[in-house]
């Protein structure tokens, strides 16, 4: 097994563009600019992984010809809203197992076309398929409250501190022009209560890119920039258990996310005080609280005392997260999405995340960053990225 | 001579019962495993707990305690078919023999609260060229209990 490094990384800016772009036009701003920023051309490529969920079939081959057509392997990944993770996973494994030097992994969709056309999974044929996603996270929300007593304001505060994150993240759908009080969060419309508009993520459209390789190249091609490794990858399907919910597009168990975080934090051979800052799968705020507690970045029943602390706030007590907004303000358009992560932890690690940038406490960069995206039907992938 | 009732039928077969008498309480369409117990909703083949193949069908009560609830206030996706001006309900419904299951709420929000029992009932939904499509709803019954 070699030592895999994310040797550039990309991205459109997140936005609603309806028919204004394209998914190829997309692309090509992400993947060249991945390219360029690993110091590579696509004639230096091996292999590519694209990751898409709403566009149709052929999309991943076709858009990669952009690129150029120099034979190589291209291969389509799907994994609901953990695509772009698990495309990300399996360059990893290629490269990690010696099948290639470098890969690449492009994510793109563009979701107001699955709504405008009414193609979505969610049909009101689907007797199983009235729970939507908002639906269903607001019933993580609503047993949330009943048994630790958590409030909407604690949810508002989340996603307050998201949308104050991407409003410093030019690649964010959500660009806050004033500062984000809860009280406006709690103010902003109901969507399945108790949560809010700006308590669920938006629909829109987008590309990211990652460019992955050895560690060798990553510091041939920069000398001098500060090397960006994968030091851990897990992707996990669903546990049995009691009280399992097998209807609908659900996202599985808790559990999932504690298995998952517990198999990469064995892998790296570190634990979540090492971290230094989280991205996750805040497509609805309580996830987010949620996974403060299953990832272990505090102990159960903890979170809500946390959240009035501003601890996961960049610069707070204990881990920075959601760094780039998250889901709610940077958006999730679908198959970009796990990549914007691994864009945003790229640029923290090396330094160059501007007035997001997150620091320890002595003042220096931060060293080790993790990826978490959960995946409906369902999946959980984490990566863990450590500056060498 | 008394009208012939309205012909009825699921929204989509394999889920739930629709009896011939209307005043009757729909049946869940469940599995047991024979060799280890456990019940499931919807149908499945293979026991999810301990794989075993020896798995029967049953007819489970369409009874149970509220896990957790929400009123949603988007429309399904095309769908013109639900009341939405309040927010429709859905729940999460844990079942005495163990499944827990999603279903819509028939109510107002005030009226729901977590571990209150529900039971379900059949709805129309729609009307399908003279016959009623039918689905299953879970309303309140008795006070709420911690």
């Amino acid at each position: 097994m070699r030592e895999v490094a994310i040797l550039g990384v990309g991205m459109h800016p997140f936005g609603a563009y309806y028919s204004g772009k394209s998914n190829a036009e997309m692309s090509l701003v992400a993947g060249l600019g991945a390219l360029d920023d690993a110091g590579l051309t696509f004639a230096d490529v091996n292999a590519a992984y694209a990751g898409h969920i709403f566009a149709t079939v052929m999309s991943g081959t076709r858009i990669m010809k952009e690129f150029g057509l120099t034979g190589i392997p291209v291969q389509r990944i799907e994994n609901a809203s953990a695509t772009g993770s698990a495309a990300l996973r399996e360059a990893y494994l290629a490269v990690s197992a010696g099948h290639y030097d470098v890969a690449m992994v492009l994510g793109f969709d563009k979701m107001t076309t699955m709504i405008q056309s009414g193609t979505a999974g969610t049909a009101p044929e689907n007797m199983e398929d009235a729970i939507l996603p908002a639906g269903f996270f607001a019933m993580w929300a609503t047993r949330r409250m009943h048994e630790r007593g958590t409030k909407p304001e604690h949810l508002a505060r989340i996603a307050a501190k998201n949308f104050n994150n991407g409003a410093h993240n030019p690649m964010a759908q959500r660009q806050a022009k004033e500062h984000i009080t809860p009280e406006k969060v709690l103010a902003s419309g109901m969507v399945a209560w108790p949560l809010t508009r700006m308590m669920s993520c938006p629909i829109g459209d987008g590309a990211a890119c990652a460019i992955v390789g050895t560690v060798e190249m990553a510091k041939k091609l920069r000398p001098g920039r500060p090397v960006v490794k994968i030091v851990a990858s897990t992707l996990q399907s669903e546990r049995y258990e009691r009280g399992h919910i097998f209807q609908g597009p659900v996202v599985g168990p808790a559990r999932m996310s504690v298995d998952s975080s517990n198999a990469v934090y064995e892998q790296a051979g570190v634990g979540p005080k090492d971290l230094d800052m989280v991205q996750v799968h805040d497509a609805f705020v309580i996830e987010e609280l949620e996974y403060y507690e299953l990832l272990g970045l505090c102990k159960t029943g903890e979170a809500e005392k946390y959240i009035e602390e501003g601890a996961f706030e960049i610069g707070g007590s204990l881990c920075a997260v959601s760094t780039d907004g998250g889901l709610i303000a940077r958006g999730h358009p679908g198959g970009p999405t796990g990549l914007a992560q691994i864009w945003e932890t790229t640029l923290q690690l090396r330094g160059e995340a501007d007035k997001r940038q997150v620091r320890r406490k002595n003042g220096d960069l931060p060293r080790l960053g993790m990826c978490h995206m959960m995946g409906g039907g369902s999946v959980c992938v984490i990566h863990l990225l450590q500056r060498a | 001579m008394p009208d012939t009732p309205r012909p009825r039928q699921p929204i989509k077969p394999g889920f739930f019962t629709v009896p011939d008498d209307p005043a009757q309480a729909p049946k869940l369409l469940g599995t047991r495993c024979d060799t280890c117990g456990e019940y499931f909703y919807p149908r499945r083949a293979v026991c999810a707990k301990c794989m075993s193949r020896k798995t029967s069908e049953v007819e489970l009560d369409a009874r149970g305690t509220l896990y957790s609830y929400t009123f949603v206030h988007l429309p399904l996706f095309g769908s013109t078919n639900m009341e939405h001006a309040d927010g429709y309900g859905v729940g999460q419904i844990d079942l005495p023999e163990g499944p827990r299951i999603q279903s819509p709420l028939a109510g107002k929000q005030a009226e729901f609260k977590v571990g209150q029992a529900l039971e379900g009932e059949l709805a129309v939904l729609r009307d399908d060229g003279g016959t009623d499509i039918m689905i299953v709803r879970f309303r309140p019954v008795g006070e709420a209990r911690q």
